[in-house]
């Protein structure tokens, strides 16, 4: 997951927490396995190595997991695209170059979702060098299953925290809700605001996770499939939704749209945060 | 899954994210409490005291402790007990608000409950005793109860069925070992609405046969069967601060001829730093049973016989203030604090007034002095 990960639930001992917590913490773990593009053996990296071949049958989690990023895609008119992972080649965050369109081209004609041939049970990426990502809603996902383990379990207070993506199952054994810090996307210790969630997900998605400076212009991790540029209208964007897949969907959609977010955050009914460029606080039920 | 493309995005992602395999339908559904087991154990000691007057005389005042346990077993059982010790003293009107004559008595009364309910995925079912001793009253009752839920427990629905038999021998001898049988029926219906609200109706009748007068009362002679039914709705709301406000309203009906409403609200407010702060309100509004007589007494005789009183005679007659009519307003204050670690304490305070002309949906019992009664309770307790 690349990121730190934890589950925070009440128990009468550390040991009754374990038993709890061990199935949740397993799944994430498969799920990480199954799905990560770093792992040799996960099902992406099957997907990927077969790209230009022959079609690839897929077991009924994977297809599930298509099906959602399909809507995303249709959803987002085509921003939230799970094949512009290969843009990363031409992005290397821990050093300030900026590519220039030439070398995003070749890379951009390996991209769109609308060239995946799906048909019945199986896959097929037509180009070899196309790749699948499920960075873009893989953590959020394998929030949501911890947290229907625990559920299952009858754990009715405390929360899973994936990198920042936040499951709560239910409030503090007081009744009272956590008081969630989301963090400031310029300063590494501060906070832009506190939200009560007694239950429900909370997901952010910024400009600062990954990125580089170069003469005063900030280069995030979030790339427009249009261009294979960075997004700049925001700086981050935060999400309650009653799922983790919802709140990141949401979240990752609107750092997507630019200036047109905030139309599509108020179509979502959800609460949401977002700063803008300029450091300007926009939320809505929060 | 194809979307309507009028469908607004919020919704459809919602849908998109739910047809997801195993994410479970756990979206945060508030405890709705009392169908699935308690997952700690609770210990609480509470301390009561109570004391009602009326303008020149100081009347009853009722020391209480007592103690409570709540305890889950095995992951499937709960048990339940409670001791009190009552310590009753003062003096009441032998009848309406008489104030010279008024009896006096010192009294102690222990009681003791037991309950053992075993939960099932979606069921629960328990079964009750209850004791209650003191030198002139002993009560004795027994219940067995279940509940049902649907599969998200979202509605319960529950049967219960109670038994009890007291014997009533007045130190004052008027009447020894008389007796009285009464068998209760309740069945209730809990809803959680939304994500907020949870609605809970109870309905009760219950049939009684046996002893009601009051034998330290001059001139009480009530019927030797009583049938009562009754009506409790009541609703939780949960506040987006996360304050809670729960809102009652009971009807209450029996054959002697009482009809009594009463509208309760409080409103539990977190402060911070561990405290909360409750104040409630009830409003109660009863009508006289038919038997009850006015503060007019029979041109022969004068008080306390009411008019026309012929001695002998097996009518129907009481002057007991608690039978009259009148309205009631209680005013009350709760503090609590939670120490962490599963120890709390609260404190509250309760002023009760009741008075004829306070009475709604008719006029109330005139000629009887207004009554007041302060209740302080102290508690604490542990969870673990």
């Amino acid at each position: 997951m690349a990121s730190p990960c934890e589950l925070l639930l009440p128990a009468a001992n550390e040991a009754a927490a374990q038993v709890l917590a061990a199935p949740a913490m397993a799944e994430v773990r498969r799920i990480e396995a199954k799905y990560s593009r770093y792992r040799s053996g996960s099902v992406v990296s099957a997907i990927n190595g077969a790209a230009g071949g022959a079609p690839l049958p897929l077991d009924d989690e994977t297809l599930a997991l298509l099906a959602y990023a399909e809507q995303l895609y249709t959803l987002s008119g085509g921003l939230f695209d799970i094949t512009t992972g290969v843009l990363r080649r031409a992005w290397n965050f821990k050093q300030p170059r900026v590519p220039p369109p030439e070398e995003l081209a070749p890379l951009l004609a390996l991209t769109g979702w609308r060239k995946a041939e799906r048909e019945g049970r199986t896959l097929r990426l037509p180009l070899a060098g196309m790749e699948l990502d499920f960075g873009g809603f893989g953590k959020e996902y394998a929030a949501d299953r911890a947290a229907a383990l625990l559920l299952a379990q009858g754990v009715q207070c405390g929360y899973v925290n994936l990198g920042g993506d936040l499951r709560v199952l239910g409030p503090q054994p007081d009744g009272s809700p956590w008081r969630i810090a989301i963090q400031h996307p310029r300063q590494e210790d501060g906070a832009i605001a506190a939200i009560d969630v007694g239950s429900g997900a909370l997901a952010t998605s910024g400009d600062y996770e990954r990125y580089f400076e170069l003469d005063g212009q900030r280069y995030c991790h979030i790339l427009d499939p249009a261009t294979g540029y960075p997004v700049t209208a925001w700086r981050s964007v935060s999400v309650l939704a009653p799922l983790t897949v919802a709140a990141g969907a949401s979240a990752t959609i609107a750092m997507l749209k630019g200036p047109r977010a905030l139309d599509f955050l108020a179509q979502t009914g959800c609460a949401w945060l977002a700063q803008d460029a300029a450091g300007e606080l926009h939320s809505h039920a929060v | 899954m194809a979307f309507k493309s009028d469908m607004p995005p919020g919704q459809a992602l919602m849908l998109a994210a739910l047809a997801l395999p195993g994410l479970g339908v756990g979206l945060g559904v508030p405890d709705a409490a009392a169908q699935t087991l308690p997952d700690s154990a609770t210990l609480s000691v509470d301390y009561l005291h109570y004391k009602d007057e009326q303008p020149g005389l100081d009347r009853v005042s009722v020391r209480s402790p007592a103690v409570r346990l709540s305890l889950p077993v095995a992951g499937a059982w709960l048990l339940e007990a409670g001791a009190v010790s009552d310590h009753v003293s003062g003096a009441t009107p032998r009848y309406h608000t008489a104030i010279s004559g008024a009896s006096r008595m010192d009294d102690q009364r222990h009681a003791a409950d037991l309950r053992v309910t075993r939960y099932l995925a979606n069921a629960s079912v328990s079964a009750g005793a209850a004791w209650s001793n003191e030198n002139d009253y002993r009560s004795r009752a027994l219940s067995l109860g279940g509940t049902i839920s649907s599969a998200d427990h979202n509605t319960t629905g529950g049967l219960s069925l109670g038994v009890s038999n007291d014997t009533i021998s007045p130190v004052n001898l008027l009447v020894t070992g008389e007796r009285r049988h009464t068998v209760e029926l309740q069945a209730s219906l809990e809803q959680v609405l939304t994500q907020r609200d949870i609605v809970k109706l109870d309905l009760t009748h219950a049939k009684g046969k046996g002893y009601y007068s009051d034998p330290y009362k001059y001139v009480d002679k009530r019927p030797r069967k009583r049938d009562v039914n009754g009506l409790l709705l009541r609703w939780n709301h949960a506040l987006a601060d996360g304050s809670a406000v729960r809102t009652s309203y009971r009807y209450y009906m029996d054959s002697f001829g009482i009809r009594a409403h009463t509208l309760g609200a409080e409103y539990e407010r977190a402060l911070g730093g561990g405290w909360a702060l409750t104040p409630s309100l009830r409003l109660s509004t009863q009508s006289a049973a038919d038997f009850y007589f006015d503060p007019v007494y029979d041109k022969r005789f004068g008080p306390p016989f009411p008019p026309g009183y012929t001695f002998g005679s097996t009518a129907f007659t009481s002057a007991d203030q608690r039978l009259s009519g009148f309205g009631a307003v209680t005013a009350g204050l709760q503090a609590a604090y939670s120490f962490g670690d599963g120890w709390r304490a609260h404190v509250k305070a309760e002023h009760y007034r009741q008075s004829t002309g306070w009475r709604q949906f008719g006029s109330g019992s005139p000629g009887l002095a207004r009554m007041d009664a302060q209740i302080w309770q102290l508690g604490v307790s542990k969870q673990w």
